[in-house]
């Protein structure tokens, strides 16, 4: 009971923000329609209203909440990672270029495969400003915002030059086997069973952050680097191996995307889900999963924004207006206690 | 060789302002990944009012306005809530960014852009006024108000950093935070301040990337020029011409890049130099000083 306890405390927070995300949307939508009730409904049960709408709406929170499941691993660790997106781009790039160089291997084989290339190529994309900011105390904002853009732009190259696929309008690469398709979800045919993975992963990140020693460890390198390290905590050490698991978590978002979702490298696949990603742990506390129930609250907003705007024309940008306004009055509450 | 400077220019005017707004709040401490933001406000008001008033100065003002009111913003929520400069930062882009469209939606009922069927034009150097400087006199012919605005930014920020006393207490101010505040300086406010001023340049380049010749507005048109900004910034170290010389390096290679696509040579590599240039500026940066250990310090960007 204790234990189921401590589980739901940390839904506190997200759902405060929740509260005050659909106050705020809801007197902009009664600002702008005489039916925001109704535009209300479409906002957050559109999705709900068919097993089609219902799939997409898992297919969406599964990347947001993977990155943002990796965002948490590094905010504990003290590390501001603000390079989901570059993780999540490599990720995709690395797995589809694993599936598409080794098309003769047998499924089984190259399913894990593709995804430790995925999961190889996040964690080292996190492994660089990790290293920098631990060696040299480069500071870790700069180096993972601009990473993000070295990332989209190498990703943007192979797609267009190496891998496009040149019978198609737009810079898509070819097609991955059908071999390694990720099977439906039980149930919901027209979603990918990623959302499983990042469902187990959010009570596994849990359980590593909270009840382990390398958790421990990760936190006290957070909270305070010099003390954990003058304890004899390898706190350095930890910040990086708490980057690692945040890049590893962007790339495996990657590469369930490209095999789950959408069975090929596409060169603007991700509408800024890392920066999604880092709000919604932030929103969430810092907190696995915390993280992981904001994560299906803003995949609910951001599809149903699209309903509500097909049934009311309240334009579906009001989400993004929202999230922004959002994010900046909960910062007034919020201070991450590890930067400065 | 002349149209090459001249798109050179071109390309560098807003990198560069966005890049002394990065500067001058970096000076007082603060990382400040909002100027994207304050860039976009000021680009959507330089159309917006553009279109209603059909008044150009009107429209330059009333953006540059618009982008100081986004940077109060960002100084309240930081300075007197307490919010962390980098997160405030990314809700202001995403706010900006959503305002944005959700205007152009609401108000314009066009997602995809604003775009006015007539515009008035800011001012620009007239042709043949610069015919007796040789290559140089070409190259700033035709170029906007917003490009010498620009150039005038850099003088123009060394002298109030260097040569004012309100620019030295703000220097103090961001060095060392305690020292300047037991000498009597209002740290806060001079924070505020830094803060004010990237909003009055970031407008100035937000005005220009969409009045300058394009004359519309399109959702998030400023394709990271603040971040790129940024980079320069880190790059020349926190000092006025160290960021302009970095700047214009950024632009050139903007303006070799819009070329070298014409020949079809990939233009990815090209684009990547700012970010990769200012991520080993900060390394060696680090790394200098640590074989150096000197005391002194020239910018710290987190601490």
């Amino acid at each position: 009971m204790e234990a189921l306890a401590n589980l739901l405390r940390p839904l506190r927070a997200p759902l405060g923000a929740i509260a005050l995300t659909l106050g705020l949307g809801f007197l902009l939508v009664a600002a702008i329609n005489d039916q925001p009730v109704a535009a209300f409904r479409e906002l957050l049960f559109a999705n709900f209203d068919s097993l089609g709408n219902f799939a997409l709406f898992l297919n969406r929170a599964t990347p947001i909440a993977l990155i943002a499941l990796g965002v948490v691993f590094a905010f504990r660790a003290g590390f501001f990672n603000a390079g989901g997106e570059g993780q999540l781009y490599l990720g995709a790039m690395a797995a589809t270029l694993t599936a598409l160089a080794l098309p003769g291997l047998p499924g089984f084989l190259l399913l894990p495969l593709t995804v430790l290339a995925g999961i190889a190529a996040g964690a080292a994309w996190g492994w660089i400003p990790a290293v920098l900011k631990v060696r040299l105390e480069v500071d870790e904002v700069v180096t993972t915002l601009m990473l993000n853009f070295v990332a989209l732009l190498i990703t943007s190259y192979i797609v267009n030059h190496v891998i496009r696929d040149t019978t198609t309008y737009g810079a898509i690469s070819l097609m991955i086997p059908q071999s390694i398709w990720l099977p439906p979800m039980p149930g919901v045919p027209a979603a990918s069973s990623a959302f499983l993975a990042a469902l187990v992963l959010a009570l596994v990140a849990w359980v590593v952050l909270f009840r382990t020693e390398w958790g421990a460890e990760i936190r006290a390198a957070g909270t305070n680097l010099r003390f954990a390290d003058a304890v004899g905590i390898p706190a350095k050490q930890r910040v990086v191996g708490a980057m690692l698991v945040s890049g590893g978590f962007g790339g495996l978002a990657g590469a369930l995307y490209v095999l789950g979702i959408g069975h090929r490298f596409e060169q603007n696949f991700s509408p800024s889900y890392g920066l999604v990603a880092l709000t919604v742990a932030l929103l969430a506390r810092i907190h696995p999963i915390g993280a992981l129930a904001t994560a299906l609250f803003y995949a609910m907003l951001l599809n149903g924004a699209a309903y509500m705007q097909i049934m009311t024309d309240v334009p579906r940008s009001l989400v993004n207006l929202i999230t922004g306004l959002l994010v900046f009055l909960m910062t007034a509450r919020l201070r991450p206690a590890a930067r400065g | 060789m002349s149209s090459l400077l001249g798109s050179v220019l071109e390309q560098t005017a807003p990198i560069l302002l966005a890049a002394l707004a990065a500067m001058v709040t970096l000076r007082a401490n603060i990382l400040n990944i909002a100027v994207e933001g304050m860039m976009l406000t000021a680009a959507f008001t330089a159309i917006a009012v553009g279109d209603a008033t059909g008044s150009a100065s009107l429209a330059f003002l009333a953006a540059i306005v618009a982008s100081i009111g986004v940077s109060m913003l960002l100084a309240m929520v930081t300075l007197v809530f307490g919010a962390d400069f980098i997160v405030a930062g990314l809700g202001l882009n995403l706010l900006a960014a959503g305002g944005t469209l959700f205007l152009l939606e609401m108000v314009y009922q066009n997602p995809g852009g604003l775009r006015p069927f007539t515009f008035p034009d800011i001012w620009h150097v007239p042709d043949d006024s610069l015919s007796f400087l040789p290559i140089i006199g070409k190259a700033i012919e035709g170029q906007s108000i917003v490009v010498l605005l620009a150039a005038l930014a850099v003088p123009a920020t060394f002298f109030f950093l260097y040569r004012t006393p309100t620019g030295s207490y703000l220097r103090a101010a961001g060095e060392n935070e305690h020292a300047a505040q037991s000498a009597g300086i209002h740290v806060g406010r001079m924070k505020a301040l830094a803060v004010a001023i990237s909003g009055l340049l970031a407008g100035v380049a937000g005005a220009g990337l969409s009045m300058d010749r394009l004359h519309f507005f399109l959702p998030d048109m400023t394709s990271g020029r603040g971040f790129i900004g940024l980079a320069a910034t880190l790059f020349g170290a926190g000092l006025p011409f160290g960021t302009a010389a970095a700047s214009l390096v950024f632009g050139f290679f903007g303006a070799l890049g819009d070329r070298l696509q014409v020949f079809s040579v990939p233009s990815q590599f090209v684009l990547m130099i700012p970010y990769v240039a200012a991520i080993l500026a900060l390394v060696f940066a680090k790394w200098r000083k640590r074989v150096q250990s000197r005391p002194a310090s020239v910018v710290e960007a987190s601490s």
